[in-house]
């Protein structure tokens, strides 16, 4: 018989075997999301005098494989703010029905403000507010060791009133810049719209119709060389007036010309 | 022997949870970990004068070989009553890994708001200093991956620095330089601002060489060699560029300064 | 009902010999105190209306709204305690939002009612608790058309055997009024509150049919009913609050919310006059009566 104090009000071990205490110990492997499954490329977006253009292509890959040809990266909240997600699409899911349950909470609000809700619509929730939880969320779940796997851009008005774009990723980093790029598209398409806006002011001078058509050469750019893109897309624009979001362009004017002068590839004899 | 240990006898029972075989994770399995940390470049600079401290920072947001953004602020007015910081007295600056700079200064920031509202009278440089560092050093095991300087003036007035480590380690100095490009800009600190190494002409060989002799650096000085270093830096560190942030706290407040860097 | 409980009344969770839960009746009778509510089912949408007593010349017009949003396609009046409808208010929601948590869309509105009914019958049960002492009108517009579930993001292959039956409608406009005791039924048109006589017997002239009255008509007799029911000698003043909702071609486009401003204006300007032309026909009738005296 064991008197000793660590054995008191125990079981004992001669009658009843040691004791299993495995299951405080939760070896198993945890619900977080330690690699992305199904993911999605790049967003792109760039900033112009009255609003900012964002587009993503319509695929989400299985590694190497194409496995979804129709998903819309680009969500919209409350027709005043628009978001792009790259990245995990089962955390963009999750991230998604946060923002719904978010958009009718705000609504609950409001209803009980007419004041303020006749005086700035349904926009009492600026882009610039929405990143802030979502950076928050990023950042929390970051520190739990369960990151949601996105990179997300986040574009609409600020407070003043002014276009508004800013980026926050899966570890709760975030920035803001005349115009942004996740994944690829930080290689390929960010030095092509810092071409046309590199600074703040210069954006601000851009037309809606240049901004689209140089977001659209971008859209290009990543279909000719990023092999996890498509040339289907979604594109949409926020202005002061709302969002106009198309979810199923289609790449045009596409030239693969320049293919045949690349030259160390694959099995060439020339 | 064993009556006095706390080990079980011969092969006797055990009550050590810990020692309970594991089960779940085959054996042989290792778990891939999220790594929540990156390095976002950049550096930071602070200098205490007589009675002004300069508050430093570049502008350049990097990931790996990537500029994020040519212009976010790393220094921070912290402690006003405001969210545009008017009334602000103290100066925060952080670099590293920028999520974490930035969750460390609105906690500073709130605390220091609390103190206003709890003692009626913002929170001194020093009390600040302190506080931060029980900040850093509580979260020592998953810390803020950001070197942070604290700036203000003291009870005196004078100018005052503080420079942490990320879990929370600080003294009070003179001149300090954090991040991506602190190797570079230090030993020019050291010469410029301390005199370190600057000798009397003709005062003798060898050991008997007299040092210069140091004096407080005027605010115009400390200005020029701040964007000195920093032009500098620029030159030397990749990450380092694009804009440079500069805070100037002297007792009729605090005053930002925006000045362009090499883009390249 | 004007027999004394004699002991029987004293909680909840007790019948009196005869079978009845005076509590319950005592909770049916607060809500006859209350404004006039009413909720109006046509064959494009549904109308919910409130005669909002005003208590106070201190309050604002305008503000302390009575109808609220549940999810986005359901709206709830009531006529009874306030207190009571908050709380009402605030759980339809929960309803709704955990009904989303788990089957990723919205709850269609026969299955709040049933949510919402079961939990003030729960408040039947209890000697702790008393019941709500309001009855609740629910409307809402179950999408017609197929929507996609929260979160989706693609539209699933293209080609296929399909299995849907393009014949069979879905959804449409719902409205259920829900008493003290739980108990709840589908309505055409739903009345409760001080009005309610009146109210009801204005809502049984109105055409609820295929070919019936449509939205806008129901706003209009929404806006009368309430004038109707409102008696002028005894009460204060009120505020006349309207909210609609349509299908998702409609002028709401699916969603609960307030009724616009002109059209409100307008329905109350007409409602006026229909109560002034029904007076001075009613005086003529009296004058009539009198000559042929």
């Amino acid at each position: 018989m064991d008197h000793r104090p660590q054995a008191w009000g125990r079981p004992r071990d001669d009658v009843y075997g040691a004791y299993d205490g495995s299951y405080l110990n939760h070896g198993g492997p945890k619900n977080a999301t330690q690699s992305p499954v199904v993911t999605g490329t790049s967003v792109i977006a760039l900033k112009f005098k009255d609003g900012v253009v964002m587009a993503a292509d319509n695929l989400a890959s299985y590694g190497s494989l194409a496995r979804f040809t129709d998903v819309k990266r680009l969500h919209t909240f409350h027709n005043t703010t628009i978001l792009g997600y790259g990245g995990d699409v089962s955390d963009m899911q999750f991230l998604s029905r946060l923002i719904l349950q978010i958009e009718l909470h705000q609504d609950y609000e409001l209803e009980q403000l007419p004041d303020i809700k006749a005086q700035r619509g349904q926009e009492v929730m600026q882009a610039n507010n929405l990143f802030t939880f979502l950076k928050k969320q990023m950042y929390h779940c970051r520190n739990h060791f369960d990151p949601l796997w996105n990179q997300i851009l986040i574009a609409g008005f600020d407070d003043e009133r002014k276009p508004f774009l800013s980026s926050v990723d899966l570890r709760g980093t975030s920035f803001s810049a005349p115009s942004l790029a996740t994944g690829f598209g930080a290689a390929l398409a960010q030095p092509i719209m810092r071409k046309y806006a590199d600074t703040e002011e210069q954006a601000a001078k851009l037309t809606r119709e240049e901004a689209v058509e140089i977001v659209k050469e971008c859209m290009k750019v990543l279909f000719y060389r990023d092999a996890r893109s498509l040339d289907r897309y979604s594109i949409a624009v926020v202005t002061k007036d709302g969002i106009d979001l198309k979810e199923n362009e289609q790449l045009e004017k596409q030239s693969w010309a320049f293919a045949e002068r690349i030259k160390g590839y694959g099995t060439q004899t020339v | 022997m064993s009556m006095f240990s706390q080990n079980p006898l011969m092969n006797g029972p055990n009550y050590s949870f810990s020692e309970t075989p594991r089960v779940g994770a085959p054996e042989g399995a290792r778990e891939h970990r999220f790594d929540p940390y990156t390095d976002n470049g950049g550096s930071t600079l602070a200098i205490a004068g007589a009675d002004f401290t300069i508050m430093a920072g570049d502008t350049r947001l990097t990931s790996g070989y990537s500029i994020n953004s040519r212009f976010h602020r790393k220094v921070f007015k912290i402690g006003g009553t405001t969210t545009d910081q008017h009334d602000a007295h103290l100066v925060l600056s952080v670099v590293g890994f920028a999520a974490d700079g930035e969750a460390l200064m609105e906690r500073v920031d709130a605390m220091c708001k609390m103190y206003r509202y709890r003692h009626g009278r913002p929170i001194s440089v020093k009390a600040c200093a302190q506080r931060l560092s029980t900040i850093l050093y509580n979260k020592r095991f998953f810390p803020y991956y950001a070197y942070a300087i604290l700036g203000g003036l003291d009870e005196e007035g004078k100018g005052a620095v503080y420079s942490y480590d990320p879990v929370g380690s600080y003294e009070r100095e003179q001149c300090r330089a954090g991040g991506a490009a602190a190797s570079l800009i230090m030993p020019f600190l050291d010469n410029q601002v301390n005199f370190k190494n600057q000798f009397i002409p003709g005062s003798g060989e060898g050991h008997a060489l007299q040092e210069r002799e140091r004096r407080p650096l005027t605010r115009q000085e400390v200005e020029v060699l701040v964007k000195d270093a920093f032009d500098g830096a620029v030159e030397r560190h990749i990450e380092v560029g694009d804009g440079l942030q500069m805070m100037v706290i002297t007792n009729k407040g605090i005053e930002e300064i925006i000045l362009p860097l090499k883009r390249d | 009902m004007t027999s004394i409980g004699t002991g029987y009344d004293l909680g909840n969770s007790i019948f009196s010999p005869d079978g009845r839960n005076f509590q319950v009746e005592y909770a049916a009778k607060a809500v006859e105190n209350g404004g006039t509510s009413i909720g109006i089912r046509c064959k494009d949408g549904v109308v919910l209306a409130v005669e909002k007593i005003i208590t106070s010349k201190l309050l604002k017009p305008g503000a302390n709204k009575r109808i609220a949003t549940v999810d986005k396609h359901m709206g709830v009046v009531y006529s009874g305690m306030v207190p009571d409808g908050r709380q009402f208010i605030d759980r339809a929601r929960d309803e709704a939002r955990s009904w989303r948590d788990t089957f990723k869309t919205p709850i269609p509105t026969a299955d709040l009612a049933s949510r919402m009914g079961g939990y003030l019958q729960a408040y039947t049960l209890y000697q702790q608790v008393r019941p709500f002492g309001i009855t609740a009108i629910v409307g809402g517009f179950d999408s017609e058309l197929e929507l996609p579930v929260d979160g989706q993001v693609g539209s699933g292959p293209s080609c296929g055997a399909g299995g849907k039956d393009s014949t069979k409608k879905h959804g449409g406009p719902f409205l259920y009024m829900i008493e003290p005791s739980g108990l709840y039924w589908g309505y055409y048109g739903a009345a409760t509150g001080k009005g309610r006589q009146a109210a009801k017997a204005e809502l049984e002239k109105l055409d609820f049919s295929e070919e019936g009255i449509s939205l806008e008509q129901a706003v209009k007799e929404a806006a009368r009913i309430i004038y109707v029911a409102h008696d002028d000698s005894k009460d204060k003043e009120f505020e006349l609050e309207m909210s609609w909702i349509s299908g998702a071609d409609g002028p709401t486009k699916g969603r609960h919310m307030e009724v616009p401003k002109e059209l409100r204006e307008e329905a109350e300007r007409l409602a006026k006059k229909a109560v002034a032309d029904d007076d001075s026909d009613e005086e003529e009738e009296k004058e009539g009566e009198k000559m042929e005296e």
